[in-house]
């Protein structure tokens, strides 16, 4: 036994409960995509061709960036806990705990988490698989072939996700290295942010990913005009340039997306502190809406994408046994691509929901402040709805128009030059089904805190010790 | 405190009756009848406050004393209209707290009641000057003329002006109870309570602290209740209740603290 027990630091493994969470999402997705190219690949050996190996590849793509949205989760998670236990943490580093060892035991106890969440979810994922499978050989969907039960790549696929878990673990708790010992002597029980200090060299280079991938981006529009394949290569590297811009630059740009959609709240108080509250910790804001901008723009690239070079296909001149055919290829790839990227929006939903339920509960104090100075039991309650929309109606948009001009952009530069002009692909189904996915959230995430938020009685603020 | 002060604030007692408070003058502004606050039940059933029966009038500096657990800051949260009595009556500024639903008390509270806690008294995310309008805005009125040249007084007095546009965090204990102290006034409250307001404070804030509530008292005639276990706080009272085990032991005029001490410790004495 090195270092204190995890409890001391974390409290309760329920506040861990995201980690897990997200750790067997991650789990049971990487479980279901390595599962079925396993299948593929022995259908199509038996039938001699390459589809499987293929798939492979691409399941490799999306369980990676399944992995980062997880990973950029449970590095939010872990913040929010940690920062709502920087007094506790002062009283163990004033006992003699060292800022090291406290982040170790934090670092193995999400590790250790992380990993039984793995193990639930790549079992279940697996069985998942196998169940689906066996439903479709018995309709003779799927023909009858010797279908391993595991794969060697599901004992990578959870070493990756414990690894992703105690890497975020480390990161998450960076806020104990702020803790001074004293503050644990201080009367102060209000979270106030550390103030970050904002590097030169990191905006720089978000500035040159995001101005210059933007530029290669809408270079690969132009050129997919004459030259389609130049023109797809450019796009790519324009897109991912640029997203890349946006990830290392987000808190510069999530805050400020964050504090001009809140304004339209209103001026009334409720609407004010929510406002006041999503932006208080800018580095908070954006983790917890980070995952959700990068889960709504991948969808929201595909659909438009899609939706665009439907749009350029029924401007072609085809007969129409060709274009019912390519209706229907269209219609399968795109809902087929969808349900695959989707995961990393539901896996950034989860850390939201989790990040809004921990913040109220850290704000037990200064919400029996508000109720002892006056505000009803409702103002409390759209208090805390308003900050819930104000910061998922902040990522989703964002996340939309990111989308919509990658998936167009990308569009154009394969397709530009057998169609007339520049096609905005506007997939409105998909982008409905945000909306309503992005309302969903809200009423999710805000219930359980906003009920949690109004039983808090007026009495609490009293308290000394809270 | 400074002379201009004074005479500014002499020459604005005519205006005090433009609260909102709006019953007869010579009525208390709380009135608790054979008032009981129990919890738990059996053998663990504690009687924080039994059969309390007290009146605290207009523009007196009235202080709750007792040791630990006497009961208390239980007495403030329930005058105040912040907690729930097991049995009795309590009227706070006209108002039957005792029979009025969550959303009546709070508004209660907003119109009429200040409030001063030992910390944690103000909105984290909302700067100082946005913490003393934040009653006005939660009652959605706007902050009249002569009212804002009241908090503009209030702020300068209290030498708050310079840090008037920061956040809490970056106070002062002693200003943050300043800041509270503004709020606190800003409304002309029926009553401000105060619990254990300088608690937090080193001695010369404190002292400080204690000398506004007193003017405010005296020259504002605002309504103060302050509970506290400091003696030479409650020296600054110009009435002293006595808690012990949820009984009112004693009520007094104004005292020394070398009185209240001797006071305090005959109960502890009495008590052992």
């Amino acid at each position: 036994m090195t270092g204190p027990n995890r409890n001391l630091t974390l409290g309760s493994l329920r506040e861990l409960g995201t980690v897990g969470l997200v750790a067997g999402l991650c789990g049971a997705y990487a479980a279901v995509l390595i599962m079925t190219s396993s299948i593929l690949t022995t259908m199509s050996e038996a039938s001699g061709g390459s589809v499987g190996l293929l798939l492979g590849i691409v399941a490799g793509v999306f369980i990676l960036i399944a992995l980062y949205v997880g990973t950029v989760v449970i590095v939010g998670a872990v913040d929010t806990v940690i920062s709502g236990r920087l007094r506790h943490i002062a009283l163990l580093r004033l006992l003699g705990s060292r800022g090291r060892e406290l982040r170790t035991s934090v670092m193995r106890s999400t590790a250790a988490v992380g990993g039984m969440g793995a193990v639930a979810g790549i079992v279940l994922g697996t069985l998942l698989t196998h169940l689906v499978r066996m439903v479709l050989v018995a309709r003779d969907t799927l023909p009858e072939a010797e279908y391993a039960l595991g794969d060697v790549q599901l004992v990578v696929a959870f070493v990756a996700i414990t690894l992703s878990a105690m890497i975020a673990g480390w990161f998450g708790s960076r806020g104990i290295l702020r803790v001074s010992p004293a503050a644990a002597l201080a009367g102060t029980a209000a979270y106030t942010p550390a103030p970050h200090r904002t590097s030169v060299i990191r905006a720089l280079l978000a500035g040159i990913g995001i101005v210059g991938g933007l530029a290669v981006l809408l270079l690969g529009a132009v050129v997919g005009e004459s030259n389609p394949g130049a023109g797809f290569l450019l796009a790519f590297v324009g897109a991912a340039g640029s997203g890349t811009g946006f990830l290392i630059g987000a808190r510069f740009v999530i805050p400020r997306v964050v504090a001009t959609l809140s304004s339209v709240l209103g001026r009334d108080p409720s609407s004010v502190v929510a406002r006041r509250n999503a932006l208080l910790d800018p580095l908070r804001t954006t983790r917890s809406t980070m995952g959700l901008v990068i889960g709504v723009a991948l969808v929201t690239t595909f659909a438009s994408g899609m939706s665009a070079l439907r749009e350029s296909i029924t401007s072609w001149e085809l007969d129409p046994a060709q274009r019912a055919q390519a209706d229907q290829v269209y219609e399968v790839t795109t809902i087929i691509l969808i349900c695959i990227i989707v995961i990393s929006a539901i896996i950034a939903a989860v850390g939201f929901v989790s990040t809004m339920s921990l913040t109220v509960i850290q704000r037990h104090r200064e919400i029996g402040l508000l109720r002892s100075l006056g505000f009803t039991r409702r103002q409390v309650r759209s208090m805390i709805t308003k900050e819930s929309v104000a910061l998922s109606a902040s990522a989703v948009v964002f996340g939309a128009v990111l989308g919509i001009v990658y998936g167009t952009a990308g569009a154009q530069s394969l397709v530009g030059a057998e169609t007339a002009g520049l096609v905005w692909g506007m997939p409105v189904g998909a982008l409905v089904g945000i909306a309503v996915a992005g309302v969903v959230l809200v009423l999710v995430s805000s219930q359980r805190p906003a009920r949690r938020a109004v039983a808090v009685s007026p009495v609490e603020a009293l308290r000394i010790d809270a | 405190m400074s002379p201009m002060w004074r005479a500014a604030a002499l020459g604005r007692l005519g205006t005090m009756t433009s609260t909102t408070f709006q019953h007869s003058p010579t009525q208390p502004v709380v009135s608790m009848r054979r008032v009981s606050k129990i919890y738990g039940e059996g053998t663990g059933r504690v009687a924080a406050l039994d059969e309390i029966d007290v009146d605290i009038h207009r523009g007196g500096f009235t202080a709750i004393m007792g040791p630990s657990g006497s009961g208390k800051s239980t007495f403030m949260n329930v005058a105040a209209g912040l907690d729930d009595v097991t049995s009795g009556e309590v009227m706070l500024a006209g108002q039957p707290v005792t029979h009025l639903g969550d959303d009546a008390r709070t508004l209660l509270r907003r119109s009429e009641v200040g409030f001063i806690f030992q910390a944690f008294n103000l909105v984290p995310t909302l700067s100082a000057h946005e913490n003393i309008l934040l009653p006005f805005e939660l009652a959605g009125r706007r902050v009249s003329a002569e009212e804002g040249r009241w908090i503009e007084h209030l702020v300068g007095t209290l030498g708050l002006a310079e840090r008037i546009s920061h956040r809490p965090s970056e106070l002062s204990g002693g200003q943050q109870q300043r800041v509270a102290i503004a709020r606190a006034l800003a409304s002309r409250p029926a009553i401000i309570f105060a619990d254990e307001p300088t608690g937090n404070l080193d001695s010369r804030s404190s002292r400080e602290v204690l000398t506004l509530l007193r003017t405010a008292a005296r020259e504002y005639g605002q309504t103060i209740a302050m509970v506290s276990h400091d003696p030479v706080a409650a020296s600054y009272a110009d009435r002293i209740l006595v808690i012990a085990d949820g009984h009112l032991v004693g009520d007094h005029g104004p005292l020394t603290p070398q009185e209240i001490s001797d006071l305090l410790i005959g109960f502890e004495v009495g008590a052992a």
